[in-house]
């Protein structure tokens, strides 16, 4: 009888962890989701850490986030791919799946662009795989009809990738053909 | 006699005693996991509690804003941390993304066909005395001494452009091949038979019409390396 009781309290133990795990998880998903600080905001905090306690862990932050800034800022300068802003939002999470709604907004030298898709992220042993399940593109200025259909195609396919990657050759091209005209002013 | 009587008796007092220790330690235990029950619950409904207060917030400001005098400093940093970390993974999503290290940068090559993302692949490159490969993770059929020879040393974005696309066909040339296999299995006859680089493929299916089945034989060669489509298809019965 003791037997029994001790089995369904271990069992409502292991109930209840998983489930404060659930929880935890998606109370700091929101809350890292409808939060924003701005860059001052966030120099503040830093100085103000860094008074506080003088410590490993503040210096450990403090080179996380200069290097994680420093490879971003380095990344977008390479591309050509300048994100201005970025957010999302957890639209289902269900054991290994994750589904998420991004909101992405930024230009590629000349070219800005506006992105929003579903992402659908699946969790396995050994490794994360990603989906696009929607996709909607809209370009900044002027549609010429090349890059209409291009926008178009891009959409009903879910391609993300191609459409940055073609994105970038393009508007290469184009700041490569601006210089060239400016040469013959 | 004496003797044995009094070694049985102190064998059953002894029995009596474990049995009794036995008894308390499981009440003990008993009611150890009964107060961790009570905590966990407890627990448990706080956080419901706090989830329920964040939806009522969000419902009631659009883009609630954290009162930063609300969260620490260490809170806010860490926020940014995690933005920081969300905007690299876009960087995945759009085909080349990298980190800068000691030497130089490792790129990170993302491959995906249609909204599904597959392999990615890394390129390790050295920036002094002069842009070299130090180590990479392509396989051994992308030609890519031959794509290093004409752009690495010129153009480093063209060369990480050029070896976007033949990754990117491949990968797709590739994802196509294991998709008709597990999609078509029932109209594919014996084993689809393809290359390294999957830009030849050769599989016998059959399809079937009104209880009668044609029997197929299909060779698609793939002519172009940076693309994913065949140049060149033939079909035989």
């Amino acid at each position: 009888m003791d037997n029994n009781n001790c089995q369904m309290y271990e069992d409502e133990i292991q109930l209840l962890q998983e489930e404060i795990k659930l929880l935890t998880e998606k109370y700091e998903d929101n809350q890292q989701e409808s939060t924003f600080f701005s860059d001052e905001e966030i120099l503040m905090s830093m100085k103000s850490l860094q008074e506080e306690c003088q410590g490993e862990s503040t210096s450990d932050l403090k080179a996380q986030l200069e290097s994680l800034e420093t490879d971003l800022s380095f990344l977008m300068k390479f591309t050509g791919i300048q994100l201005r802003s970025h957010s999302k939002k957890t639209v289902e999470k269900a054991g290994n799946k994750t589904v998420q709604k991004h909101r992405l907004s930024g230009n590629c030298h000349s070219l800005s662009f506006q992105l929003e898709f579903q992402l659908l992220e699946m969790q396995s042993k050994e490794s994360m795989s990603a989906v696009v399940t929607d996709l909607s593109i809209v370009m900044g200025s002027g549609e010429d009809s090349d890059m209409s259909k291009f926008v178009s195609s891009t959409e009903e396919h879910r391609n993300l990738l191609t459409f940055f990657r073609n994105l970038s050759t393009y508007a290469e091209w184009c700041e490569h053909r601006r210089c060239t005209f400016l040469h013959f002013k | 006699g004496l003797f044995a009587h009094l070694e049985l008796l102190e064998a059953r007092a002894y029995k009596a005693a474990v049995k009794q220790e036995e008894m308390e330690q499981q009440k003990e235990k008993l009611a150890r996991l009964r107060a961790r029950v009570q905590e966990l619950r407890l627990q448990r409904d706080e956080l419901r509690a706090k989830l329920d207060l964040q939806r009522k917030r969000e419902l009631g400001k659009e883009g609630a804003v954290l009162d930063p005098a609300q969260s620490s400093a260490r809170a806010v940093v860490e926020w940014k941390i995690k933005k920081l970390k969300s905007m690299l993974q876009i960087f995945y999503l759009t085909g080349i993304s990298g980190k800068l290290t000691k030497r130089g940068v490792c790129f990170c090559i993302s491959t995906a066909y249609e909204g599904t993302y597959l392999d990615s692949y890394h390129l390790d490159l050295l920036t002094k005395p002069e842009v070299q490969i130090y180590r990479h993770s392509l396989p051994i059929f992308i030609p890519l001494q031959q794509i290093a020879k004409k752009f690495l040393q010129t153009d480093i974005r063209r060369f990480l452009a050029v070896l976007s696309d033949h990754l990117n066909a491949y990968m797709g040339r590739r994802y196509q091949a294991d998709q008709l296999q597990e999609r078509f299995s029932e109209q594919l006859e014996g084993t689809l038979q393809r290359n390294s680089l999957c830009n030849l493929l050769v599989f016998n299916y059959k399809v079937s019409s009104q209880s009668e089945t044609f029997p197929f034989h299909a060779r698609l060669l793939y002519g172009d390396p940076c693309c994913s489509l065949p140049t060149q298809v033939l079909v035989s019965c």
